[in-house]
């Protein structure tokens, strides 16, 4: 077990770290509103930083490190890829594979519904001419979503798409326009709502 | 794979072909648009078949393999008969003897608003419309055509229902009227409907009609239309 940061103490769910007055909750701690009390919400070693040396609140933030080391979970606002795994008339459900450059350990789902596709005429999205399953996309975090699922968004130019195989031949398609893409041995396309990659 | 020497599509059309074989060589039909329908893959210069069943073509330039099977793939714009197996707050659940239950919007009727939904217990036949039906998608259904009329679509009360191959569908719903049909039509009154998926609902006066006009078409199936014709006349002498 590694020790981080300056102090040493194992703290457990719900101890006392300081009061707000004091101290700024980070990772693994947490503020009761009631009392103006920071508290602990993991198990683990405490460890206190100091603030940033511009910020005009001079509070250290006091964070609890747990004791695994966990996978990276997807967060609100965390640009993820995932596998499109089933699609459906309203919406589309994809297995988050990365968040971010960092591949997850377990399992996570996301949800991809009709009026997050694209920005532009969303009643008008066909989920079946946007995604395919088996297609990879590159989705951002809307919320955590319900115990099911999260909530992902492609409605942007760099999210969508960002490899997907032709249903004739099982090639990797190449894409053609923010609609399309095309299959390079029978030159096939295929509709979906692709991603902008590159400059 | 070996191009056969001089492939002349004429030689192949209204035959019976297998998977692999190559129909149409291309590089001898030039400056030519052909459109390929179902059973049918280009593989480079030549059209190979990925279905077993008769190569059909139609003037000017189209080309399509025809089967019978007893398995329904959904397609757009096919006249169904559904059972309804559950009914959701948005759809109810029908079997059309497809790989997956099609949903069939709660909406999706003449004059259909949320006041007035129909209510259709589990079993209830339905005479419907395939509206979607993408690979890997549950399929959508409509109890209107194209432009919202409820035109003959819905359930059907009372009758018979048996099951057939997509082929003898067919066969049922060709025009001018197969010979079974017609034969029996001149002596019966009946009423009829065929879903593309493999589904035949009977509907007359007395039973021993429904089991009488059931039966002639199971069994004539496999007949030529003369023989068709032959066998309905013999079936209809002993009724009388």
């Amino acid at each position: 077990m590694k020790e981080r940061g300056e102090a040493e103490d194992f703290v457990t769910p719900g101890e006392v770290l300081g009061k707000t007055s004091e101290l700024k909750p980070g990772n693994g701690a947490y503020v009761s509103p009631q009392d103006n009390t920071v508290y602990a919400s993991l198990a683990g070693i405490r460890s206190l930083t100091p603030p940033p040396p511009e910020s005009a609140d001079l509070r250290p933030t006091v964070e609890v490190k747990g004791h695994k080391a966990h996978g990276p979970v997807p967060e609100p606002g965390a640009i993820v890829l995932a596998r499109v795994t089933k699609v459906m008339a309203k919406m589309a459900s994809a297995d988050i594979v990365c968040v971010g450059p960092k591949s997850v350990r377990e399992k996570f789902t996301g949800i991809i519904r009709q009026q997050d596709v694209r920005a532009t005429e969303i009643d008008k999205v066909e989920m079946h001419s946007s995604f395919r399953p088996g297609d990879i996309v590159k989705a951002l975090v809307l919320s955590l979503g319900d115990a099911r699922a999260y909530y992902l968004s492609t409605a942007k130019n760099e999210l969508g798409v960002v490899s997907a195989e032709s249903a004739a031949a099982g090639e990797t398609m190449v894409p053609i326009s923010w609609t399309e893409m095309q299959c390079p041995s029978t030159g096939q396309i295929e509709q979906r709502k692709v991603a902008k990659v590159g400059a | 794979m070996e191009a056969k020497p001089s492939v002349a599509p004429s030689s192949f059309i209204d035959q019976q072909v297998f998977p692999g074989d190559l129909v149409l060589d291309l590089s001898k039909m030039t400056n030519q648009t052909i459109k390929l329908g179902g059973g049918l893959c280009q593989d480079g210069d030549v059209i190979s078949v990925m279905k077993a069943g008769k190569l059909r073509f139609s003037k000017p330039n189209k080309y399509w393999v025809e089967s019978s099977h007893k398995r329904y793939v959904p397609s757009v714009g096919d006249n169904v008969l559904g059972i309804v197996v559950e009914a959701r707050a948005d759809n109810f659940f029908v079997d059309i003897k497809g790989p997956a239950l099609a949903f069939l919007p709660v909406l999706a009727f003449e004059g259909g608003t949320r006041r007035n939904i129909p209510k259709f217990e589990t079993g209830t036949l339905l005479y419907v419309r395939v509206v979607k039906a993408n690979t890997g998608m549950n399929p959508e259904l409509s109890c209107t055509d194209a432009m919202g009329k409820a035109a003959e679509y819905g359930p059907l009360k009372d009758g018979f229902m048996f099951e057939s191959s997509t082929g003898l569908s067919r066969t049922l719903l060709s025009s001018p009227t197969c010979p079974v049909l017609e034969t029996l039509g001149k002596k019966i009154a009946f009423e009829i409907a065929v879903g593309l998926n493999g589904r035949v609902w009977v509907n007359a006066t007395s039973p021993s009609i429904i089991v009488l006009v059931a039966n002639t078409i199971m069994q004539t199936e496999s007949l030529s239309p003369a023989q068709q014709k032959i066998r309905v006349e013999n079936l209809l002498q002993k009724l009388q």
